[in-house]
């Protein structure tokens, strides 16, 4: 309060008149006023400053675009995790001209090197809690991601796969009610197999179940006899040939003499062939010989023609020379 | 014949009474727009003003740092054990720490400095002035062509400023070093996922709304009792005292920021 009085004294204002206005004296009032604004400067701007490190704005980091056909859950500044920790920071997310969600990703450049060529990004949505962009790298010894990358983002949708399943499931139910309805396949089915067990019991058994009524297991049956029957006679058939093919006066002895006669035979005509061979020998000589004959008989042929056709010269020429049997006669019409 | 007597008094008194609402709220935006001109013009800070402002503001700011910082500490700690148990016996505890954050940082801890402010300081600097206006003392100083806007009410609001600020980010700082310490326990390994988390809640839609809201916490609960001092009727016809009403209007004020708040940060 001194210090007050004393200031106000010194530069001739007049102090506040009313002693309600006055505030009990502090000693180093000003080094401690000026104190408590660098303490309350300190505060807002190491406050500021922490904000802005929290957001990110110290480091240096690189850009990746992920494509996805969905954005749906995915907000800015939400993190991209690799291994469940947080590697990148969602900073936008625009529609592309394909209709496609562009999300833009700050990665860190000091964890950059998580992310390679050939890493892949999922974007999972679960049933209760936030949506998680994931990266997985499985080979880190590939070429690291470049600045701007653009990649596409494999979606895993939680929730939507409920409605589905639900509805399948409900579908199956329902199918599964129906068939065990009362008058369902199941029931029916089973009535069915009562019956068949009914009548696999009774008199016809399971010829009956196999043909449908009595009679016609009753005729089965006497069919099946009358096979029998037949089966005893063919047997005694059987026997009967057996006698007179391969007996003693059967046919077969007598066919086995009969092929020895035909070999014999056989050997006779291959004797008369042999024979048959050395006459046609002989007689492709003689042919030989006609053959040489004929070509001679061209020659003398060619040679009498010749001399023909000099006797018929000569005779022209003596014709020409002395008409012997020259015709004078004249014939009138 | 008297009916309508009657109702042309009440109509008048309804018109009297919106008009004393409304002239009430222009005087507060008008000394609201004086003490900012005031505070940003340099002859508002001669030497013999400074050592005023300066005895306000630690007046005003400085006995109530321990108090404060201790129940702020308090607060934090139980609240956020109380959030932190509840969210790991639902299997939320992954949204724990963000909803600690968001409660306290965001939400309730710049509302008990302000109203902390109010309660300790403001309200006390505004019966002050109302003493000083009955007493005539703030005439006086007019008739001596002294501005008592200047001299009386220039240091007592910019006090209430800067102790609402800085007890708000008093408490902040507090809050988010109490809640990572009732988490984590006393380790540093926690420090990069819970940073991580700080800069996902203060995205700067949100920083924005923050520091607004601070900042108009602060202006709120220095002004109106200021404003309510110096214009409001000291006539006994009302029922409810000065005080009162100075009360409740700043009490409408903080909650209609907190709510406008509230809104810009979740619709």
């Amino acid at each position: 309060m001194s210090d007050s009085k004393d200031t106000s004294a010194g530069t001739g204002r007049p102090p506040p008149a009313d002693e309600l206005g006055q505030l009990p004296p502090v000693a180093n009032l000003e080094f401690k006023a000026v104190l408590l604004l660098v303490f309350m400067a300190a505060l807002v701007i190491g406050s500021a400053l922490y904000v802005l490190y929290a957001r990110g704005l110290f480091e240096s980091t690189q850009k990746l675009v992920l494509v996805s056909d969905d954005s749906e859950g995915v907000v800015v500044g939400m993190d991209l995790t690799f291994s469940g920790f947080p590697i990148g920071r969602v900073r936008r997310i625009e529609l592309a001209d394909d209709g496609k969600a562009r999300i833009i990703i700050d990665v860190p450049t000091r964890d950059a090197h998580w992310l390679r060529t050939s890493s892949v990004f999922t974007l999972v949505r679960g049933l209760v809690g936030s949506t998680n962009i994931r990266a997985y790298t499985g080979l880190l010894k590939d070429p690291p991601l470049p600045d701007g990358a653009v990649r596409e983002v494999l979606r895993g949708d939680t929730g939507a796969e409920v409605p589905k399943l639900i509805a399948a499931a409900k579908e199956l139910i329902e199918n599964l009610n129906s068939l065990t309805a009362s008058e369902g396949a199941v029931a029916a089915s089973l009535g069915n197999v009562q019956k068949l067990t009914e009548r696999l019991n009774g008199p016809s058994g399971a010829l009956g179940v196999l043909l449908g009524n009595e009679a016609e297991a009753k005729k089965l049956i006497a069919t099946l006899d009358r096979t029998n029957s037949l089966l005893t006679k063919l047997d005694g058939l059987a026997a009967k040939t057996d006698t007179q093919v391969f007996g003693a006066q059967g046919v077969m002895p007598e066919a086995r003499a009969t092929v020895v006669q035909l070999n014999a035979l056989l050997g006779e005509a291959r004797t008369s062939l042999k024979k048959v061979d050395a006459v046609l020998v002989e007689a492709q000589a003689v042919g030989a010989n006609a053959r040489a004959a004929t070509d001679d008989l061209g020659t003398l042929r060619g040679e009498v023609e010749s001399s023909l056709r000099k006797v018929d010269s000569l005779i022209n020429e003596v014709n020409r020379k002395w008409p012997f049997a020259r015709d004078t006669e004249i014939k009138l019409p | 014949m008297i009916s309508t007597a009657r109702g042309i008094s009440s109509l008048s008194l309804l018109n009297r009474r919106a008009r004393d609402w409304l002239v009430g709220w222009w005087r507060l935006l008008y000394l609201g727009a004086m003490i900012l001109v005031l505070a940003l013009s340099p002859s508002s800070y001669s030497r013999p003003s400074r050592r005023v402002l300066a005895q306000h503001i630690y007046h005003n700011t400085a006995p109530n740092l321990l108090g404060f910082t201790l129940m702020c500490a308090l607060i934090t700690v139980v609240i956020t054990r109380i959030v932190i148990v509840t969210a790991i016996s639902y299997g939320l505890s992954q949204y724990a720490l963000q909803v600690v954050i968001r409660v306290l940082v965001l939400e309730l801890i710049p509302l008990t400095a302000a109203m902390f402010v109010a309660l300790r300081c403001a309200i006390a600097s505004g019966v002050e002035l109302s003493q000083m206006r009955r007493a005539g003392a703030l005439e006086a100083l007019k008739q001596r062509g002294v501005d008592p806007v200047r001299h009386e009410v220039l240091p007592r609001v910019t006090a209430g400023i800067f102790s609402t600020i800085t007890l708000a980010a008093l408490s902040c700082v507090v809050a988010l070093v109490m809640a990572y310490l009732a988490v984590y326990g006393f380790t540093l390994s926690g420090v990069a996922t819970y940073t991580r988390l700080f800069g996902q809640v203060f995205n700067p839609e949100v920083t924005l709304i923050f520091v607004l809201k601070t900042l108009f916490f602060s202006l709120a609960v220095s002004l109106i009792p200021m404003a309510s001092a110096l214009y409001d009727s000291t006539a006994p016809r009302l029922r409810a005292s000065a005080e009162l009403r100075m009360l409740v209007r700043m009490f409408a004020v903080i909650l209609l920021i907190e709510v406008l708040s509230l809104v810009g940060n979740y619709y």
